[in-house]
């Protein structure tokens, strides 16, 4: 009865004491213990023991206040913790920790004052070293991530897999001169190209399933305005978890190495088209020989002639493209191909100012110099011990661009008469046909008593230098 | 060459645009065998533009280069174009760098074959 009557008078505050010892004994992950107002131990658990390393005889009737790093205590930590908790009923902590044996464990708390304040207080604690090292960890591996992502020269980004960034490097910001906030989610899709943002965003869906991002699109610089081509690529963080990762991606500026594919294929395209019109001069230079010649050894020996002055030519032309080619050096590869020592004979006299030809115009003079030189040899100044060759030029500027002009001039010559093949051959009609027609050049060619004489002026200058015709 | 083909082209009025004249005395030469009449040949886009406004859809048809002294012959093919005269390409360029507009326009590859170019030419009306 008296049991009874004892559990029935009673009965709440003996099973709740019971109930809490059980509690506090059989928690194994938090040292509980409780201290009176100075901090003395008065009850100390089996996990305190084992977080704390001081067996509860030891420390019970002593301070408990040891727990506390050495810093700490000097700073009045300890005091602290307990003036809070008896004013506010709570205070909570997160630091290092002291063992029995001196090594320290990081450690949350909690302290709450018993039911009244003289009685003292119940602390709480978990040793949360493992999980404060994960936290480090992270920290360091976040701060490497920042430290890389902010000093290489791509712009560099963290995405949801949608394409909604969470974070951009300053170089972003930098270039595109969008804000953090600004790029924030699809924000940043503003500094893509207009034309590109659709493709830009559909191919996140891509992403997704082959576990890449790639894409070639143009980015705004903030600086110019100009829009420069950019490499896009981002990959999962962590590809186990799929679609549902963080990715980053980086943002390379291309747009030279684009510029520089683009020009080889304009290249490529000029060349061929090259390659043709010079077959096509072949061509056309095989019909007219064939037709002009009268045997086939006539024909053979002309054919082949032109055909070195073409090579000549393109020598040239692969030699100093882009630039025009020099005229005296054109003159002197015809004169030289021919002379046979003639240059340095004192047979020739070759003066004038540096003048570039463009290209364009450069194949055909270097062919009628051809002709003029091969006459030269067979028939005049340059086949005959008393002939005299000079050949002058200047440049007019006079009119709207400037013009070239050329003097072939022979001398000392007796010609063969009326049937000069010149008169009527390839060589004549090139000079006066051709070099009007396609350089819209004056031309005179004249079988003077004493020799040749062909004036050639041919305007250089707007057309440009620029590689090939026809 | 056979016999329809040469009469396809007898008495034809074609333009002949290309701005290498030995190529084009040659193109001539083997046009004019056929009987064509020959306008030109003209070596600019210039020259051309202004036969072309000269001439106007009196004209059966065209032979372009495409690059005269660097520049583009498709003004002309535009001018043609609007006048209704049918015209063909004699060029060294790929089709690929062609302009999507003109794609369709029948291209004789240089050096050319004129057998060739002359049946190109009896085909387009």
């Amino acid at each position: 009865m008296s049991n009874r009557s004892a559990f029935s008078t009673d009965p709440k505050p003996a099973r709740e004491k019971e109930l809490f010892e059980i509690l506090v004994e059989s928690s194994t992950d938090f040292a509980i213990f409780t201290v009176a107002p100075d901090g003395t131990a008065t009850s100390w658990n089996i996990s305190a023991e084992r977080v704390f390393g001081y067996a509860e005889g030891e420390i019970v009737g002593s301070s408990a206040d040891v727990i506390y790093t050495p810093e700490d205590r000097a700073a009045g930590v300890h005091e602290a913790e307990r003036v809070e908790a008896g004013r506010t009923g709570r205070a909570e902590d997160e630091r290092w920790h002291r063992r029995k044996d001196g090594t320290r464990f990081w450690a949350s708390g909690v302290m709450m004052p018993l039911r009244s304040p003289g009685e003292g207080f119940v602390k709480i604690v978990r040793d949360r070293t493992e999980h404060h090292r994960a936290e480090e960890a992270l920290r360091e591996r976040e701060e490497r991530f920042r430290l890389l992502a902010t000093s290489v020269p791509q712009l560099v980004f963290r995405t949801a897999p949608d394409g909604g960034r969470s974070w951009a490097s300053p170089q972003w910001i930098d270039f595109t001169g969008l804000g953090p906030e600004e790029s924030l989610g699809h924000g940043w899709l503003e500094a893509i190209h207009p034309d590109e943002r659709m493709a830009t965003l559909e191919r996140w869906g891509e992403a997704v399933e082959t576990g890449e991002y790639y894409l070639e699109h143009r980015v705004r610089r903030a600086r110019d305005g100009e829009y420069r081509w950019h490499q896009t690529r981002a990959r999962p963080v962590d590809p186990a978890q799929g679609a549902a990762s963080e990715w980053v991606g980086t943002m390379t500026d291309i747009h030279e190495l684009r510029g520089l594919q683009d020009r080889q294929e304009v290249l490529v395209a000029e060349l061929q088209h090259r390659t043709r019109n010079l077959l096509a001069v072949v061509q056309s230079i095989t019909s007219q020989t064939i037709r002009k010649a009268a045997s086939l050894e006539e024909f053979q020996t002309e054919f082949e002639g032109r055909l070195r002055a073409l090579g000549r030519v393109q020598g040239l032309l692969a030699r100093l493209d882009h630039h025009g080619i020099d005229l005296h050096m054109l003159l002197e590869a015809e004169l030289r191909a021919h002379g046979d020592g003639a240059l340095e004979s004192g047979k020739i006299s070759v003066d004038g100012p540096p003048v570039a030809l463009p290209a364009i115009s450069a194949q055909a003079l270097g062919l009628a110099l051809h002709e003029l030189a091969t006459n030269a040899v067979k028939y005049g100044a340059l086949g005959q011990g008393t002939g005299r060759l000079s050949v002058r030029w200047n440049i007019e500027r006079g009119g709207a661009e400037p013009v070239v002009s050329l003097e072939w001039r022979e001398s000392g010559v007796t010609l063969p008469g009326a049937g000069l093949p010149m008169r009527k051959g390839y060589g004549s009609e090139l000079i006066e046909r051709a070099l009007p027609y396609q350089l819209r050049a004056r031309t005179s060619l004249e079988f003077g008593p004493d020799g040749v004489r062909c004036a050639i002026a041919v305007p250089v200058g707007l057309n440009g230098a620029g590689p090939g015709h026809g | 060459m056979d016999d329809g083909t040469r009469n396809a082209l007898r008495g034809r009025r074609l333009l002949i645009v290309e701005d290498d004249y030995m190529v084009a005395l040659e193109l001539v030469r083997s046009l004019e065998e056929q009987g064509v009449e020959v306008l030109g040949p003209v070596g600019s886009v210039e020259d051309a533009l202004a036969l072309v406004e000269q001439e106007g859809a009196r004209m059966d048809g065209a032979v372009l280069d495409i690059n005269l002294r660097n520049k583009r012959v498709y003004p002309v093919a535009e001018a043609l174009a609007a006048r209704g005269v049918p015209f063909i390409f004699a060029t060294g360029y790929d089709a690929l760098v062609i302009p999507e507009a003109y794609a369709h326009v029948p291209r004789c590859e240089k050096p050319l074959d004129k057998a060739l170019l002359a049946r190109v030419l009896a085909r387009v009306h």
